[in-house]
Order: C-alpha cells, then sequence, then structure tokens
C-alpha cells in the first residue's frame, strides 16, 4: 500500500475513481467545443499534452494558436520550441497574435540533446509552454517530463505521430483531417483519447475562423503544359529531416 | 628657504627597448629591428653587434644582415604592454603611473618595509620583468621627474646628468651647450631668473618640479581585479571526476572575491595542467554577468562531463578577467509577482532569470548558437519577410504588419518542387486549389520573384498547403512554399 501511495505521489499516476476531486486552473483553447470536452474547461497549465496527427497542415497548430496568443500576449509568458520541422512563420504567428517577443526557438543537433533542452526547460520555471516535435521519445522519458511538467507548473506540449500507442501523458489528442466541403471554413477533428479527470471523448469538429477554404479554383481554366517531374514523393511525412531548418546567425 | 615637496621615493621603470620588447619577448637570434616610415628607431642586440645603428634607413640595415627581421613601430600595442606592466608592478605599491611613451613611475616609500628596503624591491623589479621578457632601466630619486632623469641618463648622481638626458626642448639644449653646459649642474649654478628671460618659464618650472621645489602630482593607475587561483594536487589526478570537489573550492574563492567587490562575471576560464602533457582549458561563459554561485557550479559541472581524453592533471587553475559592477536589479518585494511596466508589458523577472539560466546551459552543452528568437521582416518576399535573432534583440513591438492574406504557421526554408499528375501539381494527393492567386512579384533590385500563391489542399491527405506558381519560368513549375499547420 505504501508502495502504491509513493508511486501515486511521485509519478504522477491517477485514478479514475479520483477524477474530479481537484481543483484546476485551465486555460481557453479558444474553441467553445473544445472546452466543453476538455475538463477544466480548456487547456491545461500544465502536465504533458500530446497532440496526435499523421501528417502536418491539418490545423494542429492553429488549434493551439488561441491559447498561445493568449499566453505570450496577455500573461507574457515564455514560450520555447525544440526543433520545430519548419520555420515557425512569424507574418502567421503576429496575425495570430502570438508575441514574438516571448517565443524563443532551439534547435539542438541531436535527439538526445533536444531531449535534455524538453526536460531542463520544464523543470527551468522560465516558460509558460515548451512545445517540442520529438521524433522518437520513450514511456520513461514521458513520464519524467509529466513529472517536471507538473512541479515547475508549465505545460508542454508534444506532437508525435498518431500511431505511437499508449503512452503515460495525462492529456492525449487525436487529431484527423477534415474533407471540407469546399465554401465552409478549414476544420479539423478531433478526438480526446485520455484525460486526467474526464473521460474519452467521441470525435468531434472544430472549425477554424479562418477562410481558408472558402473558394475552389478549377485547374482547367489554369493554362498548364503536362509534363512530369521525378521528385522526392511524399516529402511530408513522418519522420522529417531538419537539416532543412536554418540555425541562427548573429 | 625654498620648501621642498620631496617626501617621497620614486622608481622610475624606463623601457627604451619597449617597441622592439613587445615583438621580441621570446628570445630571438636573429637581428630584429623596428621602423617608422623605413628608418629604424630601435634595435634589438643581434642587430647592434652586426653595426646596425638607430636612425639607419632599412636599405643599410638589410645590407648589414641578410637574415633581419623587421616590424613596423606599434604605439598601441606598446602602450598596451605598458599598462599591462603598470598593473603588474602595482603588487609594489599603489602609486604607479604610466608616463607614456615609454616611462613607468612607482612610488614606494611606503612599501619599503614590507619589501625590506629599496634593493630589495629593485631587484625584485628586475627580474620579474626579466622573466616576462622585458628589460628597463631603473632610476631611483626623491621626484618622479628626478627618478626618470637617473634612469635615462644611467650616472650614479643626479647633478652630473648630461642635459640631453633632461626633458627640455632639444632647441633649449642646443642653445645650451653653446653656452657650455653639459650637465645638470652646469644648468643649476646658473641664475634662475637669468634662464627664465633666456629660455622661458618651462624649463625653470621643470627644474623645481626636478628637484621638488615644486609640487609635481601625478595621475596613479586604478587596480584593474584581477581573478586567478590555483590549487595543486599532491597526487596527480586522473580521474576527471574527482575534479568537481577543487572547482567547487576555486568557484567559491572566485565567488568571495566578486561578492567583496560587488562585482559580477559573464566569462571564467579553468586550466587542467599537467608538467609533461599540454595544458587544457575551458572557458564557461554566462549570457548575463552574475556573481551567483550556483550558476557558476551548475555550468562547471555541465561542461566538466563533456571532457574527454584527459589522462593526469597536476593542479587546476581558474582565471577571470572581465568584470562588471552587479547588475543591480530591483528586486521582487513580493518574490514572482508580475509587474506591468510603462511599456504595458507584464515582466516578472524571477522568470526572467530562470530563463536565462537556461540558455546558460544550453550555451554550455549546446554552443552558442543553437536558441534564437524570430522577427517579422517588411518584405513582401515570403522567404524574406522573417528573420532569426539572436535571444533578447528584439526591440520594439511588433504590431504594425496588417495581414490580409493567408500566411502559413510553417514556412520551409527552400521552396520544394511537386510533382505534377496530369497538369495537377500533387503531393500525396492531387492539390485542390482553395485560394488565389495572390501574385508576388517584388523584389528587382535584390532577387526578383515573380510567383502565384495559392491555398491548396491535398485530396488525400487533406492537409492546407501554401503552393505557387512561378511565373518567370515558362515551363510553369509548381513549388510547395509553406504548410497551413
Amino acid at each position: 500500500m505504501d508502495k502504491l501511495e509513493r508511486l501515486i505521489n511521485e509519478t504522477g499516476l491517477w485514478q479514475a475513481s479520483n477524477i474530479n476531486c481537484e481543483f484546476r486552473k485551465s486555460l481557453s483553447s479558444g474553441y467553445p467545443l473544445l472546452d466543453s470536452h476538455l475538463t477544466g474547461s480548456g487547456w491545461p497549465e500544465d502536465g504533458v499534452t500530446e497532440l496526435l496527427h499523421n501528417h502536418y497542415g491539418i490545423g494542429e497548430l492553429r488549434l493551439l494558436a488561441p491559447a498561445l496568443a493568449y499566453l505570450s500576449q496577455q500573461q507574457s509568458k515564455a514560450i520555447l520550441m525544440i526543433s520545430p520541422p519548419f520555420i515557425p512563420y512569424p507574418p502567421a504567428l503576429n496575425a495570430c497574435g502570438i508575441n514574438l517577443k516571448n517565443l524563443f526557438i532551439v534547435q539542438p543537433g541531436t535527439l538526445q540533446d533536444s531531449l535534455w533542452v524538453l526536460e531542463q526547460a520544464l523543470s527551468s520555471k522560465g516558460f509558460g509552454v515548451v512545445i517540442a516535435w520529438p521524433k522518437k521519445i520513450s514511456d520513461k522519458q514521458i513520464r519524467r517530463l509529466q513529472v517536471a511538467s507538473k512541479e515547475s507548473n508549465t505545460w508542454n506540449i508534444l506532437f508525435r505521430q498518431i500511431d505511437v500507442g499508449t503512452s503515460p501523458a495525462e492529456l492525449r489528442i487525436r487529431l484527423y483531417a477534415v474533407n471540407n466541403d469546399p465554401h465552409t471554413n478549414s476544420s479539423v477533428h478531433v478526438k480526446i483519447v485520455k484525460q486526467r479527470g474526464g473521460w474519452e471523448s467521441d470525435i468531434f469538429k472544430i472549425n477554424f475562423t479562418d477562410n481558408l477554404n472558402q473558394k475552389t479554383l478549377d485547374f482547367s481554366k489554369l493554362s498548364t503544359n503536362y509534363s512530369d517531374h521525378h521528385n522526392d514523393a511524399n516529402i511530408l511525412q513522418w519522420p522529417m529531416d531538419l537539416s532543412s531548418f536554418p540555425k541562427a546567425t548573429d | 628657504m625654498t620648501r621642498t615637496y620631496y617626501n617621497g621615493l620614486w622608481i622610475c621603470l624606463h623601457f627604451q627597448k619597449l617597441p622592439i620588447e613587445i615583438f621580441t619577448r621570446e628570445k630571438i637570434a636573429k637581428p630584429v629591428v623596428v621602423t617608422v616610415k623605413q628608418r629604424i628607431v630601435n634595435i634589438n642586440h643581434s642587430a647592434s653587434v652586426l653595426g646596425i645603428c638607430i636612425g639607419n634607413n632599412l636599405e643599410t640595415a638589410h645590407m648589414l644582415a641578410d637574415n633581419l627581421v623587421c616590424f613596423e613601430r606599434n604605439e598601441v600595442k606598446e602602450l598596451a604592454a605598458l599598462k599591462h606592466l603598470a598593473q603588474w608592478a602595482y603588487q609594489f605599491t599603489p602609486k604607479v603611473s604610466v608616463k607614456a611613451p615609454n616611462s613607468i613611475q612607482l612610488e614606494v616609500r611606503s612599501s619599503l618595509k614590507l619589501f625590506f628596503g629599496i634593493k630589495n624591491i629593485e631587484s625584485k623589479l628586475r627580474t620579474g620583468l626579466k622573466k616576462m621578457g622585458f628589460s628597463a632601466q631603473v632610476g631611483i630619486h626623491k621626484t618622479p621627474l628626478a627618478a626618470l632623469a637617473m634612469a635615462k641618463g644611467g650616472k650614479s648622481k643626479l647633478k652630473n646628468i648630461p642635459v640631453d638626458k633632461l626633458d627640455i626642448e632639444p632647441q633649449v639644449i642646443g642653445e645650451l651647450r653653446k653656452i657650455g653646459v653639459s650637465s645638470l649642474k652646469d644648468i643649476l649654478d646658473l641664475p634662475k631668473s637669468g634662464i627664465t628671460r633666456r629660455y622661458g618659464s618651462s624649463i625653470v618650472d621643470y627644474l623645481e618640479r626636478l628637484l621638488g621645489e615644486k609640487p609635481d602630482p601625478q595621475i596613479f593607475i586604478s587596480e584593474q581585479p584581477n581573478f586567478s587561483s590555483e590549487i595543486n594536487f599532491l597526487s596527480e589526478i586522473t580521474n576527471i571526476k574527482s575534479l568537481l570537489f577543487p572547482i567547487r573550492r576555486l568557484l567559491y574563492e572566485l565567488y568571495e572575491f566578486l561578492i567583496s567587490r560587488q562585482l559580477a562575471v559573464n566569462n571564467f576560464t579553468f586550466k587542467l595542467m599537467h608538467y609533461k602533457n599540454p595544458t587544457r582549458s575551458f572557458n564557461i561563459h554566462i549570457t548575463e554577468p552574475t556573481s551567483d554561485i550556483s550558476t557558476f557550479l551548475l555550468l562547471s559541472e555541465l561542461h566538466l562531463e563533456k571532457i574527454s581524453g584527459v589522462r593526469e592533471i597536476d593542479s587546476l587553475k581558474l582565471t577571470a578577467h572581465n568584470f562588471f559592477p552587479i547588475p543591480s536589479l530591483p528586486r521582487d518585494l513580493f518574490h514572482g509577482t508580475q509587474f506591468q511596466q510603462r511599456n504595458g508589458q507584464m515582466t516578472n523577472s524571477v522568470e526572467q532569470e530562470d530563463r536565462n539560466r537556461l540558455f546558460n546551459m544550453m550555451n554550455t552543452r549546446l554552443g552558442p548558437h543553437t536558441y534564437f528568437q524570430l522577427f517579422q521582416e517588411d518584405d513582401h518576399r515570403p522567404e524574406k519577410a522573417w528573420s532569426t535573432i539572436p535571444k533578447d534583440k528584439i526591440s520594439g513591438l511588433q504590431h504594425d504588419f496588417t495581414t490580409i492574406n493567408n500566411r502559413p504557421m510553417f514556412l520551409l526554408n527552400k521552396p520544394k518542387k511537386l510533382k505534377l499528375r496530369g497538369n495537377q501539381p500533387c503531393l500525396n494527393g492531387k492539390l485542390i486549389l482553395l485560394d488565389g492567386p495572390e501574385r508576388i512579384d517584388y523584389g528587382w533590385w535584390d532577387y526578383n520573384i515573380n510567383r502565384d500563391y495559392y491555398v491548396a489542399r491535398d485530396e488525400y491527405t487533406n492537409s492546407i498547403y501554401w503552393i505557387f506558381h512561378d511565373q518567370d519560368h515558362k515551363d510553369l513549375k509548381w513549388f510547395l512554399h509553406g504548410i497551413f499547420s
């Protein structure tokens, strides 16, 4: 019994019978539907959140943007991105209200170093959110991150592939791309797989407020010539090659 | 009776060979000369043996010595060397003044007891200078000017110093010689009023200061803090991990040194030495100057983990040279609370300190340029509309940019050429165009782009991309440039 209690206290294990018994601070996601499905009516302020998806470009960052904007702007919290797969594009970040002053990027050379930075950043208390795109991470490492982020009250977001299996993260959300009808807002399908103090949800649809999907153009009206290039196929699938991202220069 | 102002005892170190010795601190057997505009102004011993004289031109010197090494005179380096020597001489007395171009003066009366007399100080100065590779003429007298004259004149008595070694204008020296004056004694025998009338008051003023009849205030150098501490091990250390304890001891010394002087450092160096092996050193750089011992310890331990290939160490040395006054950050009365600043920004100095600590650790483990911030540039070309800048260099708030059109959250560093299926570009599946075109034709002065940008959805994955159609190339190429993540 003692052992079990210790395990619960030290590793952040939780029991489904104890859910909803603690007050949790949370952060509105900016999407009322998503808020209503999350315990505490919003994103957690700490712990590891896994966003699981198969492809880039399905709205995985747009889903986070309102919360990141609120944190970086109103609360003046720092955001750290560790090894983003592409350039987080300042015009878009500015447009959705993320304060670039509070955004820091780090590009460690090796996976080992990025995991080191991830853990150190979580235990440093200097950041509000730490976002990472780990190519490979073990359950044991996630458990350590979970403990570190709880202690320092830092929210950790991990973008991972959808088929990674189980993990000790407190909140796990699967994102599926939507084949939208034209002339509607773009959207993403969300399924909460696991959350602390709550249950698995059904798939629901989050609509973005952008107008990406508004029009559909017809290729036949463009005068294009037929030519076939032999190019690298399917470059946007996991894992990404990070070498294309530039080093910072003075 | 004239009042005398000499209650001091001055040592003058006159570095006549300074122009050459800044280059030849290592013993060189070759003839070396220093030139100004092709004319030789200073020579070393082997050059003078070969018959090269000061004042010769360079051609003459080359004729006399075929293995001649010549340097152009570097007065900046000379002054730096002189200042360094002055700092070195600070160990003998706090009253050290630099007399450019080539002398240092030390007032040593108050140090006589500590160093057991003037002879001892002199010999300590001489041996110390010799070790460093400098040679100096030493003059000792009761006033600074007299000491300088003694050093230059090389006579045992002040009165016997020839007039041309005194700081008198060359023209006046010539005239004095004409009336049969050759040494200081001869000048002093002349009536003062007559000298003033003939040669002006400056020479009398000089003589009065020389003899101590007039005060001659000096500007003394201020101490330049310098930390250097060494631990020698009785037995050689072979395990690098066991250095941790002595490192802590040295860092604690550094910490006490800093606290007692209210200073902070952003850089210090450890040297791992062994009498047989070459010295290994590692440098620790901190983003913000600090005197925080825990930061020192943390970064040193991090760095120690990286060191490999050190076999034996018999002494460890810690040095720090660049010091800053302790930053007087206003401490929070309420620890960790946020305060609204004048610019409307909320800051939290505790969080910032924590962040700096992480950046220091990243510096130490990953190297200096792994972290940065992003900046939006005012340019229509997508690849030019952003830049990376080192941490904390963002000035001002970036609110001015109005984005009318959609921009992707992720940009590819280099556009990727897309395959074509039929006449339609495709990635995983066919790309269906949703929005566009947005014509961007810009940058003729730099490099021009002429592209039609579209928002496109991949039919297979349903991802939304930012693609463009290059208008400059007639074979109509499609490229992927961004991802609406």
